[in-house]
């Protein structure tokens, strides 16, 4: 009930990146084309990451250097990829929860339930987006590292929070416009 | 307002929030920002993104979306049907054979890709078709899969495990070794199951010829020559080095539990790009998409989870909660027992990850008060969300099935999983009896208690 998703990824059917808007507004197309672009470099810094840590297990043991950048690097690169997918995953609806009450009420409170949920949820991305902005700059006045001996700037993950996390507040901003538009029909439960 | 009125609060908005549809994610970082608002200081609103960044960025949380790298590289590749077809040569002249193969398989390829349903539909796809073409019964083929596949969530590498060693600050190598054996008894009693079904099968179908003459292709014993048994072994002995190896870089202490998830998905690349020949970029999209798919989702649930976790802890509601708990005085069995209910009825409603960070807080500290080892309580707590997952009326494995074998009835499937449950509950009860089952691997091999 609460893993649509993780169904959804085992069909046979692959889906596409980003699904394409229909009769989307200029907002659907920004949003379609920024998803895209953002998926492929997140799909690699996903296998970049995979490789640093390959790489640090080879060194360390094969060539006896020791390891101090790798866990950070693979940590930036997973938790940006993470975080600027966020939209990518809310185009498909992939954000699982449970639905439990689409199943009991009527399809016209379903709407309404559907908008509200799509309301609060994108009111706390774009609070969320907010601070996270705030962190961000705090960061780079104050030139916050890491505190590890190699110390990368901390900007750099928290710009990709704040990044991500902007464009899923832009992308439930789009769903409910969009809601006012075309009435959606709710996902079906897993 | 008392600790114990802000806890009741803190859950009935968490039940309305979550029951309204909201993603989970967001319905928890919702209520746990309406409660700082509400009863904690206007600065810490300040913090929560730091704090969300700081639970996440944790090396051993991000091995999650590698393990599931792995997983999707695995389970897309044809590799599960090659381990089936060669299990199946190897075993199919056994009276039952053919279900105990997809019992086998299951453990195999969910200790190669770690997660449940990935391996229910990997092997499922397979085994199913071929199970009822050989004349078992629609139930008991989603029976043997469903089950089977829950051991993705046991047996190492566990995302659920991964998860449960972050929260309860055990040692996640630990962890993994103690859900070996627990997941290999799984198997024996998966497989006496199928045995023993298999055998009452076959008598109905004899009985049914001799009434009848109608004939049933259980009557019917496959066979497989040696050659057809050595032609599949190279295509699968790579994944088993692969599935070894591993496990050689992660115990022999060559990688810390994040580096083995890296270089398992490098690994497993390098396998089906040389097995497979899948190394082109557009066939490769597909596997790196759904693993961001997937694990974005995870990892979004997670932040969330940690960060309603923390405002809870500083209401001090999981502290009051575990006191309560203490404060009743029950038997250590009779708390295991509610504990164990409520894991199980939340497995109801939420996937496993949220289920542990959640409810660790308040959950673990009466088990310890309560001389429990947590790295034991870890497998136990899995076996019953593994339960869960096949537990109707909202089991995921059931849809995966229904997923893949649409003509088998959701009634037949519930059927046939119904006996996996019941042995789940035995080998959890064996497991109370018999802890060192539990903890005999890890202390043998870690040398510590830890």
């Amino acid at each position: 009930m609460s893993h649509s998703v993780e169904l959804s990824e085992l069909g046979p059917v692959e889906k596409p990146l980003v699904l394409r808007p229909v009769n989307g507004s200029w907002l659907d197309w920004l949003l379609y084309g920024v998803n895209r672009a953002v998926a492929v470099v997140s799909m690699i810094a996903l296998s970049i990451s995979a490789l640093v840590l390959t790489y640090s297990v080879v060194v360390r043991y094969l060539l006896k250097v020791p390891t101090d950048w790798q866990d950070e690097v693979a940590v930036f690169l997973l938790v940006g990829a993470t975080f600027l997918c966020g939209a990518m995953v809310q185009a498909h609806r992939g954000h699982v929860g449970i639905q439990v009450l689409e199943a009991i009420l009527s399809p016209a409170v379903n709407r309404v339930r559907l908008l509200l949920c799509d309301f609060l949820s994108g009111a706390f991305c774009g609070f969320f987006s907010w601070k996270s902005w705030s962190l961000c700059r705090e960061a780079i006045h104050e030139g916050q590292t890491t505190s590890s001996t190699w110390g990368p700037p901390l900007w750099i993950p928290y710009s990709l929070m704040a990044a991500g996390m902007t464009l899923l507040t832009l992308q439930y901003l789009a769903q409910i416009l969009a809601w006012f538009r075309t009435p959606p029909t709710p996902a079906k439960s897993a | 307002m008392s600790p114990t009125t802000v806890g009741i609060l803190y859950a009935l908005a968490t039940l309305a929030l979550m029951l309204s549809g909201m993603p989970i994610s967001f319905a928890l970082g919702s209520v746990a920002v309406i409660f700082m608002v509400f009863f904690m200081p206007a600065a810490s609103l300040d913090t929560i993104t730091q704090n969300v960044y700081e639970e996440m960025s944790s090396i051993t949380l991000l091995s999650i979306p590698l393990f599931i790298l792995k997983g999707a590289a695995l389970g897309k590749s044809p590799a599960a049907k090659d381990l089936y077809s060669s299990l199946n040569a190897w075993m199919r002249h056994v009276p039952g054979g053919l279900g105990i193969v997809n019992v086998f398989a299951c453990a195999l390829f969910a200790a190669m890709a770690g997660s449940s349903p990935a391996t229910c539909s990997a092997i499922g796809t397979a085994g199913i078709p071929e199970m009822r073409q050989r004349g078992y019964s629609p139930g008991f083929a989603a029976g043997i899969i469903a089950a089977g596949g829950t051991l993705g969530i046991l047996l190492p590498p566990s995302i659920t495990m991964i998860l449960y060693a972050v929260a309860a600050e055990q040692s996640l190598g630990r962890l993994f070794l103690a859900a070996i054996i627990p997941g290999l008894l799984l198997v024996v009693l998966f497989s006496l199951y199928v045995g023993w079904r298999f055998k009452r099968e076959y008598a109905g179908a004899v009985a049914h010829f001799q009434k009848t003459r109608e004939d049933s292709p259980l009557l019917h014993p496959d066979q497989s020559s040696f050659k057809e048994r050595l032609k599949g072994l190279p295509r699968v002995l790579p994944f088993i080095v692969l599935l070894m190896g591993v496990m050689v870089a992660l115990y022999g202490g060559y990688a810390t539990p994040s580096e083995t998830a890296g270089l398992g998905a490098v690994l497993a690349f390098v396998l089906i790009a040389v097995v497979y020949r899948i190394w082109r970029p557009g066939q490769l999209s597909p596997i790196l998409a759904a693993t961001m798919r997937e694990s974005t989702m995870l990892m979004f649930i997670i932040g969330m989870s940690l960060l309603y976790s923390y405002v809870m802890s500083y209401l001090h509601i999981s502290q009051s909660a575990a006191e309560w708990i203490v404060g009743l005085h029950l038997s250590r069995w009779v708390l295991l027992g509610a504990l164990v209910i409520l894991v199980l009825i939340l497995g109801f409603f939420l996937p496993p990850v949220s289920i542990i960070l959640m409810t660790a807080p308040i959950i673990l500290p009466p088990l310890r008060a309560a001389q429990f080892d947590l790295v034991w309580f870890g497998v136990i707590m899995t076996i019953v969300m593994e339960m869960g997952l096949i537990h109707p009326p909202v089991g995921l494995n059931i849809f995966v099935i229904k997923n893949i074998a649409p003509d088998i009835s959701l009634s037949q499937i519930v059927w046939g999983v119904m006996p996996f449950i019941v042995l789940m509950f035995i080998g959890m009860l064996l497991l109370c009896f018999f802890p060192q089952l539990v903890l005999w691997l890890p202390n043998a091999l870690l040398k510590s208690t830890g």
